[in-house]
């Protein structure tokens, strides 16, 4: 391999050390080696100008015990092997290639116990010279390292299965920069791209779950497609989002989110069109960082501080055209289903509610006429190729999938091109990726009490018959000339037909997403280089939902509903960045960067809704057939602009490998605080760390030492129209005066963070742990208020309150066996976090974030509580506790205000990995369990006020609930008639005290079993199948539903259960082939 | 380079203030407030008009009942009271109404154009009287100068002030109509009661203060016939005496609907009250057929029949009571989406200045019995039911209530009141056929009939089936006022505290009497 690359050095008696420094100076490669090899080397005369790289290697190394390897940029020091050690033993030769069978490149090879050593080429060949009883160890970043004893083999086929836990080596931190490890101050852990195709989720973010200490993901209850709610150490912020920042090669994503609940109602416009990340594909992913603290993301800045989630995806390679195909089938059931009373039917035919005599005979189940099985079909192929100069990667996958519940649908296509070019004798590197996606999703799920078939479908009087309603859901009105109109003997608001709801409810989302990314990088010299970045993300949504002719009178006008919804979101990026790497002297070398980022987000689009106002011609769905165009309800949609310039700079200062010390500020300007006194802030941050073990001789347990601390501040900035909202809003053929007052002292929310941690290696990194403890204090909380209606407003803004999460992150790894046959490592991670509200205004020391309206509970936001408690209301009880029962023989609800029930978020989480290999069969297992919290179903309350539920069946069994209760009278209550127990207790404002449940769940969520077929021939490399199944057993769950699990990916609603549907198990096959 | 921020971070579908200008659109302001009364400024849908007045005024003014068991039969109806529900009369009041004039206020229409101003301070008198009525002391004087605290006037203190406000409008409506100047515009766009006509507006200002004079009638006896001789003086216009005066709310187009209707019709979430049935169906009233339908339900004889209040329990579905009257939609002169929201008609002032008459105050214009008589006729007038002998019926009383679907329901009737004057009959009697033909009158606005059936006690409506108030409501006296919001609690805690202390008695909550409530 030649290298254009050259270098000028002379001088007389040289040492290696300064040799090696002067020549990373000239030409930007960086050296690697261990700083013993190099004592009692001897110096080195130079007298060279201009000449290749290799040859100024080859002649500062020449006579000396050293040989060295290039790759990516880096040049490998290592000891030559011994000449006698040479004459033992034969060359080995070998591929090694990864569990989908791709060959590995950049492997390295060592001969156990000795120093020699070699590195594996792009078509993950090798040759090492090596003896029948020296035992090979093979290892590299992101994958289990792996010994084989030689023994009589000559040539050797290597596979090496992906590292579940943290990477070793080069970091990608923020905004795309590569960083060996140990320069790293603060807490962040590396996930392969490998881990997110074991067992596959449609939206790729629900497989990190339970894998990243920290990291709290709930996927959202809104069926195939939906987004889901992803927190790094806890809610930080009131309104704001507290979602992590998602970046892809450096450039930040936008991810707003789509529509959600906002009460208890759900309904057509909460539904969930899936987050932008839900979308990509994850075979093209190398990579996946997640930056935990304000600290890794100081850089992002405004967007980052809730952490931030870093993607890396592939690029092509040079070599041989490799294609790779994968193919695979998931199927999902519900994983629960709510438990009914099959004793007891409805007093007469018309009544909706199950409080009637006994049965004749068991009522049957009507749930499997309503759930399906879930399908999902994934089939992907990706193209690699190219030259040294060009490099090629092309991808495709389709997504077909369907929900359990019937009609829920996605299709989703990928394409992915992304080309790679080296020009200019390698100084300048040129990259430009085109991604396009079409989504679309039919039926989404809806939470809540309207437009979701659960509803009638669980309340549905226990004892008949569902299923002449499936079959005819609709049946003609004579009265409107045979219309087929709902068939459904208990309309309500909140239940109608649950097939009229799927058939003639129907909810569509096609999104088309164009993603562009361009970046071009120009070394100007050894020490100094230039990268400028661009990139358009383009995201045009059409919801669609219809309401046929029948749908019940509260929801739909007579003649239907047509809500027609066009979006198109964009986002430019564009940043410019300076990198230096500037070797002070022997010791100290300087790193960092200057530039500058700009980011525009903008939205444009309509929305039509004939609503209350109705269609002319029923069932016809186009907007020239609206009564009327309500400004209320249709118009230009708000363009949401934000614009956002920033400059920042970082500095790295490192002695002798074994100190760093890390400088980032930054200062945004953005256009959402225009109007305000300022429109620009300033955030620092700074980071220490130490490699105690280079430091200072340890025992010889320990292989690697490391302490950190880091301290950042990161600012974020409002959303857009908060200080300058619209004088005056349209009603409909007039105006009038908007209710909002500007806040116009507005001032970023700013996050104030502090990160300890250790990172500790014992047993020739055998075993690993590391350790954080961080606390984040977030100040300035944006907090919208309620205003006293008598001032004109309705809602005011103010800066105040201090939010704090502190806690403890810690990752284990073990190998429990390595080398040979039989490997298993396993690895644990844990997170404990604790959520404190610790002030807000004194004016307003409380208020409610979702609730209240048509429901008993509130989630509140209160000084001394902390995010996502949940107050609700309880039974009057005397002071011996005992429940107050009045004359009539029901208990007394408490009245006044609400009381606080309990927090919905876990106190800690423990997630254990396992990757078991055993020849060509892998197996691995994850088992993760979040502890602590109370969650609600307001589910099972409605049940039980309609006696449906197995608790009502059982309490008629027994001739009444058990109760320690009082009446009336002081005396002693034992036992309450059922019916005026739950009828009580029970329902949509129900005693909502009694309906809390806890949130403690422990679960297999992975379990993966594969085969790598040994294929021998030339047209195919690889060949591997596998099994795998998620959330497969609970082996602890306390709520008759999955806590999980939220009706919301937002701020609100979280630990509520109104009648989602149920969480899924799922069992999939997938086959990999590489050509 | 920020120079663009500014005009990014404005909101590209709002209107500026001053694009509002161009061709006088800031009336729109007035527009808003005008449909806010009775709210339907909220467009198609009629949510805020149902907690405003539907399922509170509505009900306990004996007009109507639901069939609908919202909370399982435990709200409002059956004196439940709902904190989620008794915010909005208060929410529409300002935010709706007041917020809404404040910025006309601001604008050069008061200077320029002071008779419309004079129009834009009657509305207000009109929703804030409404609103005072509904919960005691609000805030009045200080409304909009905070943002964070907001004191509270006492009633009797924002009646004074309503008249001082009638006062102005009064003067400035007369020197506008002397001066036989015309508006440069078409304030007729935005005038969506008179269009345009100032006379009317100045007559229905001295009907408005006669209203309000006599709610204080038994509070202050001296200001309610001050003020009532004041209304009623030729010289300051004269009040409405014809149909063509009523008091309606147009219903501006497409977009737009009467929410009552809406609500009845679109909802099915309202129903007609046990009282209103018996009372028209025992006087066989002319009007009964143009105000309620008979019922659908399958199991029941198709008749006139309303539902009791508090009568729907966690017991009954929806559909147990459904399918009784509702208001009529269906039959002749039927309501429908695009009917005028009525306000106050020339009926409702005949009837006032009938009971000004019976306290001897000056210029009522008539005897009492022939005030009472024009107020009925111009009443079947208004409903195309004229009826020669309907005042000269001596005969009929109301009906008692039969539930036909649960006589746990049933009830004697509450009064042997007839139609017919009886000019020997006592104070009390007289105040009792006024009320009750008022209240007959008024259908279907039922926050003044609930003002005026607390302060008279008339006209005797049937106690509610299933008191939930926990005591503090009486079923005999029945609901005297809606508690303060849960916002003001939240967002105006001192003032609101305070306020308590200017009601009756310092309980907040349905039982306690308001100012004027003295009976």
């Amino acid at each position: 391999k030649s290298f254009s690359q050259t270098v000028t050095l002379k001088g007389k008696r040289l040492a290696l050390y300064d040799v090696f420094n002067n020549i990373s100076k000239q030409t930007g490669y960086e050296f690697v080696y261990d700083e013993k090899l190099l004592q009692g080397s001897g110096p080195v005369n130079m007298n060279v100008s201009n000449a290749p790289l290799t040859d100024v290697l080859d002649k500062c190394l020449k006579g000396k015990p050293l040989e060295y390897a290039i790759v990516n940029k880096i040049i490998v020091i290592s000891p030559k092997p011994a000449p006698e050690t040479v004459l033992q033993t034969a060359p080995i030769k070998g591929t090694v290639t990864g569990a989908d069978g791709k060959p590995l490149f950049n492997i390295s090879i060592q001969v156990k116990g000795t120093t020699r050593g070699a590195i594996t080429n792009e078509q993950g060949g090798f040759s090492i010279q090596a003896g029948p009883k020296d035992v090979l160890v093979f290892s590299s970043i992101g994958y289990e390292t792996k010994e084989i004893t030689v023994g009589s083999n000559t040539s050797l086929s290597v596979v090496l299965s992906a590292s579940n836990t943290q990477l070793t080596g080069v970091m990608v931190t923020a905004l795309g920069i590569k960083r060996s490890e140990k320069a790293i101050t603060y807490a962040m852990q590396q996930i392969s791209g490998g881990e997110l195709t074991k067992a596959k989720d449609p939206n790729l973010i629900n497989t990190l779950n339970g894998k990243v200490a920290g990291l709290s993901i709930s996927p959202s209850a809104s069926g195939v497609g939906g987004s889901a709610k992803v927190v790094l150490r806890g809610s930080k912020s009131g309104i704001g989002s507290n979602q992590a920042l998602y970046v892809i090669d450096g450039v930040p994503m936008n991810n707003s989110l789509t529509n959600q609940p906002t009460s208890v109602y759900g309904g057509s416009n909460a539904y969930d069109g899936g987050d932008p990340i839900s979308n990509m594909n994850p075979e093209d992913i190398e990579s996946i960082s997640v930056l935990k603290g304000a600290s890794a993301a100081a850089l992002y800045g405004s967007q980052g501080a809730n952490g931030v989630i870093m993607i890396t995806t592939k690029s092509g390679k040079s070599g041989k055209v490799q294609i790779n195909f994968s193919s695979g089938v998931n199927l999902a059931q519900a994983a629960y289903k709510p438990e009914f009373q099959n004793n007891y039917g409805p007093a007469n035919a018309a009544s909706p509610q199950s409080w009637g005599a006994k049965l004749n005979s068991p009522a049957a189940n009507n749930m499997s006429s309503f759930f399906q099985t879930g399908q999902t079909y994934t089939n992907s192929i990706s193209l690699s190729a190219g030259t040294e100069q060009l490099q090629t990667y092309f991808s495709f996958a389709n997504t077909a999938a369907t929900g359990i519940e019937p009609g829920n649908k996605l299709g989703r296509n990928n394409i992915n091109f992304k080309e790679t070019g080296h020009f200019l004798n390698n100084k300048l590197t040129v990259e430009a990726d085109v991604n396009y996606v079409t989504q679309k999703i039919d039926n989404t799920p809806l939470s809540g009490f309207y437009l979701n078939p659960l509803t009638g479908l669980y309340l549905f009087p226990r004892g008949q018959d569902i299923r002449p309603f499936k079959d005819q859901f609709a049946i003609p009105d004579p009265s409107r000339n045979f219309l087929p109109v709902q068939n459904w003997t208990y309309l309500e608001d909140i239940q109608q037909n649950p097939w009229w709801i799927t058939n003639r409810n129907p909810n569509s989302l096609n999104r088309n997403r164009l993603l562009l990314n361009a970046n071009v990088k120009y070394e100007i010299n050894s020490w100094l280089s230039v990268q400028a970045r661009g990139s358009i993300d383009r995201i045009n949504d059409v919801y669609e939902q219809k309401m046929y002719a029948g749908t019940y009178k509260v929801l739909s006008p007579a003649n239907g509903v047509y809500n027609y919804n066009n979006a198109t979101t964009t986002q430019q990026y564009g940043d410019l960045l300076l990198n230096f790497n500037v070797p002070i002297n022997k010791d100290f070398r300087l790193t960092g960067l200057v530039g500058g980022a700009l980011r525009d987000l903008k939205t444009s689009g309509v929305k039509f809704n004939s609503a209350q106002d109705g269609l002319k011609i029923a069932n016809v769905f186009v907007i020239q057939n609206f009564n009327t165009l309500n400004p209320l309800n249709s118009g230009t949609l708000p363009e949401n602009h934000g614009q956002y310039q920033s400059l920042f700079g970082s500095a790295n200062l490192s002695f002798k490998e074994m100190a760093y010390l890390d400088f980032t500020a930054r200062n945004d300007w953005a256009s959402n605080l225009s109007y305000t006194p300022s429109n620009n802030y300033f955030y620092p941050s700074v980071g220490l760390n130490l490699i105690l073990s280079q430091m200072m001789e340890m025992p010889k347990a320990i292989s690697f030492l490391k302490v950190r601390g880091s301290y950042a501040e990161v600012g974020s900035s409002p959303d857009p129209y908060k200080s300058h909202p619209a004088d005056n809003i349209f009603g409909v053929g007039s105006a009038s005066a908007n209710v909002q007052t500007p806040f116009t002292d507005l001032r970023p929310e700013k996050t104030k963070s502090l990160e300890f941690g250790m990172e500790w290696r014992f047993f020739d990194n055998r075993l690993t742990a590391d350790v954080t403890y961080y606390k984040t204090n977030s100040h300035n909380q944006t907090l919208s208020i309620e205003a006293p209606w008598a001032s004109g407003n309705q809602t005011f803004y103010f800066n105040a309150g201090n939010i704090q999460n502190k806690g403890i992150e810690a990752v284990f790894r073990y190998d429990v066996f390595r080398g040979g046959k039989f490997q298993w490592n396993t690895g644990i991670n844990y997170s404990v976090n604790d959520n404190r509200i610790v002030e807000l205004a004194e004016t307003n020391p409380e208020f409610v974030l979702s609730g209240a309206s048509g429901a008993n509970f509130v989630s509140k936001f209160k000084v001394g509580g902390s995010f996502g408690d949940i107050y609700g209301t309880v039974l009057q009880r005397d002071e011996q506790g005992r429940i107050k029962i009045d004359d009539k023989g029901s208990p007394i609800k408490q009245g006044g205000d609400f009381v606080y029930l309990g927090n919905a978020n876990p106190k800690w989480q423990l997630g254990w990995n396992n990757n078991l290999s055993y020849g060509d069969f892998t197996l691995s297992f994850l088992i993760d369990g979040k502890f602590g919290g109370q969650v609600m179903s307001v589910t099972q309350s409605v049940m039980d006020q309609y006696g449906v539920s197995k608790a009502t069946g059982d309490a008629r069994d027994a001739g009444g609930v058990a109760v320690n209760g009082v009446g009336p009278d002081q005396k002693a209550v034992t036992s309450v008639d059922p019916q005026k127990w739950y009828s009580t207790i029970g329902g949509r404002e129900a005693v909502s005290g009694e309906y809390m449940y806890s949130a403690t769940v422990v679960r297999l969520r992975e379990l993966s079993l594969g085969y790598t077929v040994p294929v021998k021939n030339s047209w195919m490399k690889a060949l591997r199948f596998s099994l795998t199944g998620r959330n497969l057993i609970y082996f602890y769950k306390k709520a008759p539903y999955d806590p999980e699990m939220t009706m919301s990916t937002a701020n609100g609603l979280s630990g509520v259960d109104i009648f989602m549907p149920p969480a899924t198990r799922n069992y999939g096959l997938t086959l990999n082939a590489t050509f | 380079c920020t120079k663009n921020f500014e005009l990014y971070n404005t909101d590209n579908t709002g209107i500026p203030n001053g694009m509002l200008e161009a061709d006088f659109y800031n009336l729109s302001y007035l527009k808003t407030a005008t449909m806010a009364i009775y709210n339907f400024s909220g467009g198609g849908d009629p949510n805020s008009f149902q907690l405003q007045q539907n399922l509170n005024a509505d009900c306990f003014s004996g007009y109507m009942a639901s069939a609908t068991p919202f909370n399982g039969g435990r709200n409002n109806l059956s004196y439940f009271m709902m904190t989620g529900w008794n915010g909005e009369t208060f929410k529409a009041g300002y935010l709706s109404v007041m917020g809404q004039l404040a910025k006309l206020r601001q604008s050069n229409i008061p200077k320029d154009f002071p008779a419309v101003w004079a129009v834009a301070q009657i509305v207000q008198v009109t929703a804030m009287s409404r609103v005072t009525d509904v919960y005691g002391p609000i805030p009045y004087s200080k409304a909009g100068t905070s943002k964070t605290s907001i004191e509270y006037d006492s009633q009797q203190d924002v009646y004074a002030r309503f008249f001082k406000e009638l006062d102005t409008a009064n003067t400035t409506l007369r020197d506008f109509i002397a001066s036989g100047k015309t508006l440069p515009f078409k304030f007729g766009d935005f005038d969506l009661v008179y269009n345009a006509n100032f006379t009317k507006w100045l007559q229905f200002s001295n009907s408005l203060r006669l209203r309000l004079a006599m709610h204080v009638i038994k509070a202050d006896p001296a200001l309610a016939k001050a003020e009532a001789e004041k209304a009623l003086d030729p010289a300051k216009g004269g009040v409405i005496t014809s149909n063509d005066g009523n008091m309606t709310v147009r219903i501006p187009g497409a977009g737009y609907t009467n929410p009552l209707i809406f609500i009845a019709k679109n909802w099915n979430d309202i129903q007609i009250n046990a009282s209103l049935q018996c009372y028209l169906t025992g006087y066989k009233d002319p009007r009964l057929s143009k105000y309620m339908s008979k019922s659908t339900d399958a199991a029941i004889p198709t008749q006139y029949i309303g539902i009791r209040l508090g009568s729907v329990t966690s017991a009954n579905a929806k559909s147990d009571y459904v399918g009784y009257s509702a208001i009529n939609y269906t039959g002749d002169d039927a309501f429908t989406l695009n009917t005028p929201v009525q306000l106050m008609t020339a009926a409702e002032v005949y009837f006032l200045r009938a009971e000004a008459a019976l306290n001897n105050f000056a210029n009522a214009g008539g005897t009492v019995q022939t005030l009472y008589e024009q107020g009925i006729n111009t009443s079947l007038d208004q409903w195309h039911a004229a009826d020669a002998n309907y005042i000269n019926n001596s005969v009929n009383t109301p009906d008692k209530y039969i539930d036909p679907k649960n006589a746990l329901n049933n009830i004697d009737t509450p009064t042997h009141i007839t139609v017919k004057w009886v000019e020997t009959a006592t104070p009390a009697e007289k105040q009792e056929r006024i009320s009750t033909q008022k209240w007959l009158a008024m259908f279907p606005e039922g926050q003044e009939a609930w003002t005026e059936f607390r302060r008279t006690g008339y006209p005797k409506l049937f106690p509610v089936a299933n008191n939930n108030s926990g005591g503090t409501i009486s079923s005999t006296l029945q609901v005297r006022r809606l508690p303060f919001p849960q916002n003001e609690y939240n967002t105006n805690n001192a003032a609101v505290t305070k306020a308590i202390g200017l009601l009756s008695k310092p309980e907040d909550n349905g039982g306690t009497p308001l100012w004027w409530d003295k009976r």
